[in-house]
């Protein structure tokens, strides 16, 4: 069975979750200049998110710029409507670097970046090349995932988003979302077991 | 009541993961959560630059829009100012349009006194 397939036969959802973000939404839609409280909260995590998905800094900013400009656009039509805000929010993200991505399709077949030495300083050398030889592989596995299994690893991994919140952006059901990402982590086990 | 697939519960296990614990799962699950597990390590949360922040922070704020109307009003009188001819011809057309009105009002209402007091008089 393919993952449209799984998709379509899981869909629709439950109930919505609880948005954390809501006040300080409608303090935003009420006064535009309290849109710096979500903007703060969120920048890192949309960095991340445009960073891991374009592989290159500069290319990275450009993308959160334009996200979080849009978002302040189109934040008086945002609604609390089962959608939580950073699902929304991500969904702008997504869309902003799907067009990246299509205004730049030789970055389609890219690595996804190297990481951050997360070592301490005084670590062993020898350990430290390990490591990083470890995580190196890791990445190089998960850009070698199919575009929708790599889409649901980052917003999970990266960005902390619920099955639920990855579904509002990538339009599919929570279900749809457990089986990709099943999916993708057994598919990145066997790659990592050869 | 079902029971969780083994997708729900390899859900379950990823939020316990991203919470910090170290889930136990059963053995067929075992490779998926330690996929996982080194995934959290491989794509660390990367911090935006300061600069940047600062600089977006900047641009979102002034596209209020009150902001944005006085940008726009500041950015027409910036693009005026480089070309004084402009505003010279700008200014001898309106003084023109000006004239022509208030000379046709004054006949208009020269000519309206005149055919009322020509009325008057016929009577």
């Amino acid at each position: 069975m393919t993952d449209q397939q799984t998709i379509r036969e899981t869909r629709p959802s439950g109930r919505p979750e609880r948005d954390p973000d809501l006040a300080a939404v409608v303090a935003a839609q009420a006064d535009r200049a309290a849109f710096a409280t979500l903007y703060r909260r969120y920048l890192d995590r949309v960095y991340a998110y445009a960073f891991y998905q374009l592989g290159d800094h500069h290319d990275a900013e450009d993308a959160t710029e334009r996200i979080f400009m849009a978002a302040m656009a189109a934040l008086p039509a945002f609604h609390d409507e089962g959608a939580t805000f950073r699902a929304w929010l991500f969904r702008i993200a997504h869309n902003t670097i799907a067009n990246a991505h299509r205004a730049r399709a030789r970055r389609r077949t890219e690595p996804l970046p190297e990481p951050f030495d997360p070592a301490a300083p005084n670590a062993d050398p020898a350990g430290l090349v390990a490591r990083a030889d470890e995580l190196r592989t890791v990445l190089r596995a998960v850009a070698e995932l199919s575009e929708d299994r790599r889409q649901v690893v980052l917003l999970r991994f990266v960005d902390g988003l619920s099955s639920r919140e990855i579904g509002q952006v990538l339009d599919r059901s929570p279900g749809a979302v457990r089986v990709l990402l099943h999916r993708a982590l057994r598919d990145l086990a066997e790659r990592l077991a050869r | 009541m079902r029971s969780p697939t083994p997708a729900q519960r390899l859900d379950e296990a990823i939020d316990r993961i991203l919470a910090g614990d170290r889930p136990t799962v059963e053995p067929e699950l075992r490779p998926l959560v330690d996929a996982a597990t080194l995934l959290t390590s491989a794509l660390p949360p990367l911090p935006a630059g300061s600069r940047f922040e600062a600089r977006v922070a900047a641009r979102l704020a002034a596209s209020s829009p009150f902001a944005r109307a006085a940008e726009a009003v500041g950015a027409m009188a910036r693009r005026e100012l480089r070309h004084p001819g402009r505003i010279i011809a700008a200014g001898a057309v309106s003084s023109a349009a000006v004239g022509v009105t208030v000379t046709a009002l004054a006949v208009w209402r020269t000519s309206r006194r005149h055919g009322a007091g020509g009325r008057a008089a016929h009577r």
